[in-house]
């Protein structure tokens, strides 16, 4: 599995309601659930005018088709290279 | 493909390559020069004609790869039996997609046309055998000015399947008469281009020629599976392709293929289609994947595999898909009417098609609503009459707005009995009060009377004053149209004396204009002031039937009594009115007063393109008197051939319609056509003479007695001496023939100036009348003098002129009157092109004609003869 940064534009996220996110899980876990191949949504984070998604794939091609399925902007997608932090200050 | 405001993804991705563009160069050129003036600011129309499998999508296809730093905007209309109105601009985003759409259609056409007119665009609208009737609504308001935007408007049909009534002819009908328009016909491709696509297989490019007649789609298929036998159809091509798939794919697919719109994205977890399954069927090349959703990547593709569902399969198929669509939003209860009827879902497919037949009617699309309504009532289960009273009464509604008359009347006829069942009196009498003004329309006087009297009857019965007052006004308005003008009055008075005791501020008003009306026709000026009052208020309130009525009255009664410029200034306001209210009745009879006002002023050309344009609109009986007679009398007039039969619809017409406005303008006209040809017709020598004297007693009816009575005395009949009749005629009466001719060079009627002068007994005025009738084009009736002349020994008959020598606007289209008068008022090309939303080069290309036609060599020359022009 490859883990996956997903950019979605819409306008005014950051000023989701809880239930509006609600109901968006719950598409998406549908989503999910309805591909048939290995996929999992870690998390995602609402900001600005944007909700960045973190998802483990096996591919691309999955990502994209999740967000069909779910009815959601995919603008961009792109693989994580590396992920590091304070606990990775000391090699 | 624009996707940056839409749900999904981008960007489109497929799941085949688009077809290789073969012999396919001029059509690619041409496409790819209209985009780039597009680009320039300049926009045009391409029209792509092709059977199906013609390469019609692939062309558009390789346009849209070129068009780089241009909004693409490409939508297909639906294939489903009733399409979704408005569904390519739905899918465009361009009006709002939660189907709950309230605009005016005036509203969303402007609205489409701001979403494209500032940057430059390609906007490509595919399959419009299959358009709904707001769409081509949108369309014809985007290509009256597409040359003042930076917009590629390019429209794909298969020519095959456009009947001669088909809801886009008059869009084609309106490109067609465009400037620069490009229609493509895709021919077969060649044995030469079919053997480049077989290249590098074992298949015979001659054979394959032959099996495909040449068709691209065919070729393709028969290509891609060059190991297999040659197929028999384009049928067995495509399903070659999925001669291996699994029965689990198998019905995916057919699933896919009950969704002829597509198959939305987000309906897929709802019906368990997984990803593996997706990538499987990528295989068979048969799918397309858009932002939308699934389709197959041709619609013979998509017909093929839904010809696999085994007999019975369809209904759970479409069940399953109604069931998936009802979880996703927006609700559209087109498409759910298409799947609840497939499923045999009785309930649903009659609550779904009211939805989805009120937003049609919204948007303007009466026959999609016609067409709902009568989906509901096929499939309505309920036994409650008036249930089923009130979806006949608004099916009645829908096919009085698209022009089907005797529907109308027979499905508000068969609510009578349900009313009766359920002892719903008011019910009763409204329908009978509907069934009157429809039967007007049809132009059946007697039965319309005897409907609204019924009405009344049983609403004064019942105690229901708004039902009964309405009826009043209907009857108080007939007998205005027949000039009872007493008992009009009377009936005006009852009706607002209803309104009134009530508070119905629309009747009140209605019987108001009924009054007007009364007053105008008898010859009161005084009234006209306050009609255009009335036409305010009504509009300020919304009440849009009641002013377009007023509209219909004022510009008729300013025609018949020879106010002809006030007349025109009312129509150049009242037709687009009534067009953008979609008001069909008043559209159809004002354009039918446009055709005679245009006949009137000498304008030939203009007059029969108006009377042509009101029988293409499947223009009610009631307003079809004045285009049948003007389709016949100006031809008469010009000197061709005239198809004399058409007054006989016409006298058969007025027979029934019983008004003697109308009786006596075919009178006239039967006249004029006996005098011209000869031939004896006793509804003129026996009937006119007989009954002039009757008709020219009724107020109002001064002028077209008058007309009337000119052409009895012409044709040597015996004339009743008429009391009332109008100044002009008057005047010939006295033997002031200049002073008449006069009167009518003011009202503007060179054809009335001309033939006073010719009723002169002094030869040198019947000179001056042959003369003006040659200027004015009217070479047949000037003919028909000069013979009389001759025949009488005369010595002074002017020569035939070998073509028009005097300026006049006899030849000048709609268009090109309309060009004329602004130049007449000094604008200049650049300004007049900005004015009606056309290139400046179209504004050379009308001012150039209209100079030709007036028989004038500058512009400026039409600026100084503005008035001898009629121009202003």
């Amino acid at each position: 599995m490859q883990r996956f940064i997903i950019e979605r534009e819409i306008p005014d996220a950051k000023d989701l309601t809880q239930d509006q996110m609600a109901e968006i899980a719950r598409t998406s876990n549908a989503a999910v659930e309805s591909l048939g191949v290995p996929y999992e949504w870690v998390v995602s984070y609402v900001a600005g005018d944007r909700i960045y998604c973190v998802h483990d794939a096996v591919d691309a091609d999955a990502v994209l088709e999740h967000a069909r399925r779910g009815g959601f902007p995919a603008n961009k997608v792109t693989p994580v290279a590396a992920e590091f932090g304070p606990h990775t200050a000391t090699l | 493909m624009t996707t940056s405001n839409s749900p999904g993804v981008s960007p489109e991705d497929t799941y085949t390559q688009a077809v290789r563009l073969l012999e396919r160069d001029a059509e690619t050129g041409v496409l790819r020069a209209a985009l780039g003036s597009a680009r320039d600011g300049e926009g045009s129309i391409v029209v792509i004609a092709g059977e199906s499998g013609a390469g019609k999508s692939s062309l558009v296809d390789a346009l849209v790869s070129e068009a780089d730093g241009v909004r693409v905007l490409r939508a297909h209309c639906d294939p489903l039996d009733t399409p979704r109105p408005l569904g390519p601009f739905r899918d465009l985003r361009l009006v709002d997609t939660s189907g709950r759409e309230d605009a005016s259609r005036a509203e969303l056409c402007e609205r489409v046309y701001d979403a494209v007119r500032d940057e430059p665009a390609l906007l490509v609208v595919e399959d419009l055998h299959w358009v709904d009737a707001a769409t081509v609504d949108v369309l014809r308001f985007l290509a009256r000015r597409v040359e003042s935007m930076p917009l590629l408007l390019v429209l794909t049909y298969r020519d095959g399947e456009i009947d001669p009534r088909h809801s886009v002819r008059p869009l084609l009908g309106d490109v067609a008469s465009l400037d620069g328009i490009v229609q493509l016909a895709l021919a077969p491709l060649s044995v030469h281009a079919v053997r480049d696509v077989v290249a590098g297989t074992h298949l015979d490019a001659e054979r394959v020629h032959a099996l495909t007649g040449g068709n691209p789609f065919f070729v393709t298929e028969v290509a891609k599976e060059p190991d297999r036998p040659l197929p028999n159809s384009v049928r067995d091509a495509v399903l070659a392709h999925i001669a291996d798939v699994t029965d689990h794919d198998l019905e995916v697919l057919q699933l896919i293929a009950a969704a002829p719109d597509r198959l939305d994205n987000r309906v897929l977890p709802h019906l368990g289609v997984d990803l593996p399954t997706l990538r499987r069927l990528q295989d068979t090349a048969l799918l397309t994947r858009t932002a939308e959703g699934l389709v197959f990547r041709h619609e013979l593709a998509r017909q093929a595999v839904e010809s696999t569902v085994p007999p019975g399969g369809g209904p759970r198929l479409h069940a399953r898909l109604l069931e998936a669509l009802q979880t996703i939003e927006p609700a559209d209860p087109a498409v759910f009417t298409h799947h609840a009827v497939a499923a045999r879902d009785n309930a649903r497919a009659t609550a779904y098609a009211c939805q989805a037949a009120e937003e049609a009617s919204t948007a303007g699309s009466h026959s999609e609503a016609a067409a709902f309504f009568e989906i509901a009532l096929e499939h309505l289960e309920s036994r409650d009459p008036v249930e089923r009273a009130g979806l006949l009464l608004r099916l009645a509604y829908q096919q009085y707005m698209t022009s089907r008359l005797a529907e109308a009347i027979a499905n508000t006829r068969a609510t009578f009995r349900l009313w009766e069942e359920a002892g719903d009196d008011d019910g009763l009498a409204a329908a009978h009060d509907a069934v009157a003004l429809y039967e007007y329309y049809n132009a059946h006087r007697a039965k319309a009377e005897h409907h609204a009297d019924t009405a009344a009857r049983i609403a004064q019965g019942a105690g229901t004053a708004s039902t009964y007052g309405a009826s009043r006004a209907t009857r108080g308005f007939m007998a205005y149209m027949r000039n009872d003008l007493d008992q009009a009055r009377a009936l005006a008075t009852e009706a607002h004396e209803v309104a009134r005791r009530n508070e119905l501020a629309q009747l009140g008003l209605r019987s108001e204009v009924v009054a007007s009306v009364v007053d105008l026709v008898s010859g009161d000026e005084s009234a006209r002031p306050v009609l255009l009052t009335q036409v305010e208020a009504a509009r300020d309130r919304g009440w849009d039937e009641l002013a377009s009525t007023v509209y219909s009255q004022v510009a008729s009664l300013d025609v018949e009594h020879g106010r002809l410029r006030d007349a025109e200034q009312v129509l150049q306001v009242s037709i687009p009115f009534a067009d953008a209210r979609d008001i069909p009745i008043c559209r159809h009879w004002q354009t039918g007063v446009r055709a005679r006002l245009q006949l009137l002023r000498g304008r030939w050309e203009a007059a029969l393109e108006d009377a042509a344009a009101v029988v293409a609109d499947d223009g009610m009986p009631l307003a079809l008197v004045w285009p049948r007679l003007v389709s016949v009398l100006v031809p008469l007039r010009r000197g061709e051939h005239a198809d004399l039969g058409v007054l006989d619809d016409a006298w058969s017409l007025v027979e029934q319609i019983d008004e003697p406005l109308r009786r006596l303008a075919v009178l006239a006209a039967l006249a004029e056509a006996a005098w011209m040809t000869g031939r004896h017709d006793p509804r003129v020598s026996e009937g006119a003479v007989a009954h002039l004297d009757g008709l020219a007693s009724r107020p109002g009816a001064e002028w077209g007695a008058g007309n009337c009575g000119a052409w009895l005395r012409r044709m040597g009949l015996p004339v009743p001496d008429v009391a009332r009749s109008a100044t002009p005629y008057r005047l010939v009466d006295e033997g002031r023939i200049a002073d008449a001719a006069a009167y009518w060079a003011r009202v503007g009627d060179p054809f009335a100036e001309a033939m006073t002068w010719t009723d002169s007994a002094v030869p040198e005025d019947r000179v001056t009348g042959i003369r003006l009738l040659d200027s004015i084009g009217a070479i047949g009736t000037a003919d028909r003098l000069r013979v009389a002349m001759r025949q009488e020994g005369s010595v002074v008959v002017p020569q035939r002129p070998r073509e028009s020598t005097r300026a006049n606007p006899a030849g000048l289209t709609n268009r090109q009157l309309e060009v004329a008068r602004l130049v007449a008022r000094g604008l200049s090309n650049s300004e007049i092109a900005a004015q009606l939303f056309i290139s400046p080069k179209t504004a050379d290309h009308h001012v150039s004609a209209i100079l030709t036609k007036l028989g004038v060599p500058s512009r400026r020359a039409v600026v100084v003869n503005a008035e001898q022009l009629g121009l202003t």
